[in-house]
This record gives C-alpha cells, sequence and structure tokens, in this order.
C-alpha cells in the first residue's frame, strides 16, 4: 500500500448517490492501519446541499474505538493537530479533507478492517453512513 | 573576398563563438535548489547516545558515510508523519529510477519514545522502506540532539489519555561527514527533493 495509489482509488458510494441528500461524501479513502499501528487516518470530500450550515458534532464508525476530525496545521514550520469539534459546514459548501489538512483520526482500530463503516453525526442522529473498503 | 578578408571573417567569427561560449559559461549561475535552504558547512552533528530500530546502541557514528534525510516525527501521527515518509521513499525511488548515486537514507528519530519502542518503529520505517533508520532512546538524549539541531517538539493532550506530538516538520539533510547541511521545510514535496537533494550533494 502506498499513500499516492491509494488517493488516486476513488471510491464511489452509493449510500451518497441521491441528490436529495443534505450530505453527500465522495474519494473516500482509508488506509490499512501501518504494520504494528492501531490507527490510521481517513479522508473524503464533503458536501452540503442544502441552503443552511450543517454542524458536524462526531463521526463514528463500529470498527474503530474513536474517531475524531482532525486539522494538521504547519505553523512556523512546527506541525500541530488541531481538533475540529463541532465541525460546520457552510450552505452548499464542499469541504475536501486531504493528507497534510483536515482528517479524520481512526483510533483504536478492531480485528476486522476490511470494510468501515463512517456514520457522520449532527447531534443525536446519523446525518449520513457510508460504508468503504479499507485500502491495503 | 580576398584571402585576407576570409582570414578576419573566420577569426571573428571564432572570436565571437568563443565569447559568446565563455560569457554564458561564466554568466550562468550554479545551480540553485529551489526550497532547501543549504547551511555554510561546518554544523557538526553532536554527539548522542539513542537506539536504533533494531534496539541496538548507536551514537552520531551511524550517520558516517551515508547521506541522510532526517525526519522528526512518532508512530502515532496519523497524518503528516506518513505523507512525510511517503514523499520522501517517493523521491528515493524516483532518484534510484534516474540511476542516481548514492542514494540517500531515510531517518525518522522518533519525538515520542515512549511510545515508539525499537520494534514499532522497525515497523512503521520498515513499511517505507527496508533500508530506512528509526532512532529513538531516551527523551533527555533525543532532546540534546533535537535541540542542537534547532527542531522543537511538544507533548500534548488531544482527547482523554491520548496525547499527540506537535513537532518542527523540517526534513535535515546530513552528509556522510556527519554534518548537518541542509533543510527542507513543509509541506514536503517529492519534485522538490528530486531537483535540489542532486545540488546539495553536489552531483549536479
Amino acid at each position: 500500500m502506498r499513500l499516492a495509489p491509494v488517493l488516486a482509488m476513488v471510491l464511489l458510494l452509493s449510500a451518497c448517490s441521491s441528490e436529495t441528500a443534505p450530505l453527500s461524501v465522495s474519494d473516500v479513502a482509508i488506509a490499512r492501519p501501518k504494520p504494528g499501528m492501531q490507527m490510521t487516518a481517513g479522508y473524503f470530500t464533503l458536501t452540503n446541499h442544502t441552503s443552511k450550515a450543517i454542524a458536524i458534532t462526531e463521526v463514528r464508525s463500529p470498527q474503530f474505538g474513536s474517531v475524531q476530525m482532525h486539522e494538521s496545521v504547519i505553523e512556523d514550520g512546527i506541525a500541530r493537530m488541531v481538533d475540529l469539534d463541532d465541525f460546520i459546514l457552510n450552505p452548499k459548501s464542499t469541504v475536501k479533507f486531504r493528507p497534510g489538512g483536515k482528517h479524520l483520526m481512526l483510533m483504536q482500530a478492531g480485528e476486522n478492517l476490511d470494510d468501515v463503516t463512517l456514520n457522520f453525526h449532527t447531534g443525536e442522529s446519523i446525518a449520513l453512513s457510508i460504508n468503504v473498503k479499507v485500502t491495503d | 573576398m580576398g584571402p585576407r578578408n576570409i582570414f578576419v571573417a573566420a577569426v571573428a567569427v571564432i572570436a565571437i563563438v568563443t565569447g559568446t561560449w565563455l560569457s554564458f559559461k561564466v554568466a550562468s549561475p550554479p545551480p540553485a535548489p529551489n526550497v532547501a535552504t543549504v547551511l555554510p558547512t561546518g554544523n557538526e552533528l553532536p554527539e548522542f547516545s539513542l537506539l536504533d530500530h533494531t534496539g541496538a546502541a548507536i551514537g552520531r557514528e551511524v550517520f558516517k558515510g551515508y547521506w541522510s534525510l532526517v525526519f522528526f516525527g512518532f508512530t502515532h501521527c496519523p497524518d503528516i508523519c506518513p505523507l512525510t515518509l511517503q514523499v520522501l521513499s517517493d523521491a528515493r525511488k524516483q532518484l534510484q529510477a534516474d540511476g542516481f548515486e548514492p542514494l540517500p537514507r531515510i531517518v525518522l528519530v522518533s519525538v515520542d519514545p515512549e511510545r515508539d519502542t525499537p520494534e514499532k518503529l522497525a515497523q512503521y520505517v520498515g513499511y517505507f522502506g527496508e533500508e530506512n533508520l528509526g532512532i529513538t532512546g531516551d527523551l533527555e538524549e533525543i532532546r540534546r540532539l533535537t535541540g542542537e539541531l534547532g527542531i522543537w517538539f511538544e507533548k500534548t493532550q488531544v482527547e482523554g489519555d491520548t496525547y499527540a506530538v506537535n513537532h518542527a516538520a523540517a526534513v535535515l539533510v546530513i552528509t556522510p561527514d556527519m554534518e548537518f547541511r541542509a533543510l527542507f521545510g513543509a509541506p514536503h514535496q517529492t519534485d522538490d527533493y528530486i531537483h535540489d537533494l542532486p545540488i546539495i550533494m553536489g552531483r549536479k
């Protein structure tokens, strides 16, 4: 597994193809954790199709004990990770989660990681649920 | 045109060609790196006492005889560290495909020795290339090394009992004579390494 081919691999998601859905996600890439590691990163493109802002309060996955929305920031030559609590997606906007920027930090990986489910929460409810094949 | 004129014309042409060639040679500056900052020579690595990814005790002599690309990071870093190591690894592969020699060695110095045991580092750096070197060990010794090199890092709480480490994202170029010669600032791009490394290493 190498990062570039993983990113090049566009995974089409049937769950979000409906035009009426408020949220959609595309270009999801989750690499299998590196050897010996129990964590990896998740990347995708997230679109808000509505005319109202949507706050993603959290992302959860049955395959990972902990999922956090983070952003890698390089400031004055220092790499930091910033928590994206209550990530706000502006009306009619698209945001890319990509290497070196916003990403999902997927931690405490379970045993079976071939298929991963990501649930995007807005408050109590799941606004979007997607399934994705992990890439090697 | 008489023979004398032909001779003058020939001399003039030779003079013009030679002059143009010389001015080109003198005027064209040596190739400069695109992004890397090349330091004045003489930045010798400090002595240190750490472990490599096999668990063997190492000092600065581990850098002797190799051009090294040194990154400071940690295995529990999900984004920047694997991204940077991938860039370095891709650059090395491209240089290899271009027939470039000697190929630089990729070195990861852990800024999280608490979690980065030699075993963990071995798996991690090995994933990006079996010739890579991982360095870990006593935190104070790592600080001695990073302090001398101007590399800053600090442990930070992410959530609950998990933590991250904020760290300088630069990649340092160390010479086979154990000197800190150049540095690449983030964000790192494969093409910059392919262009700049041969210049830094004096082979272009």
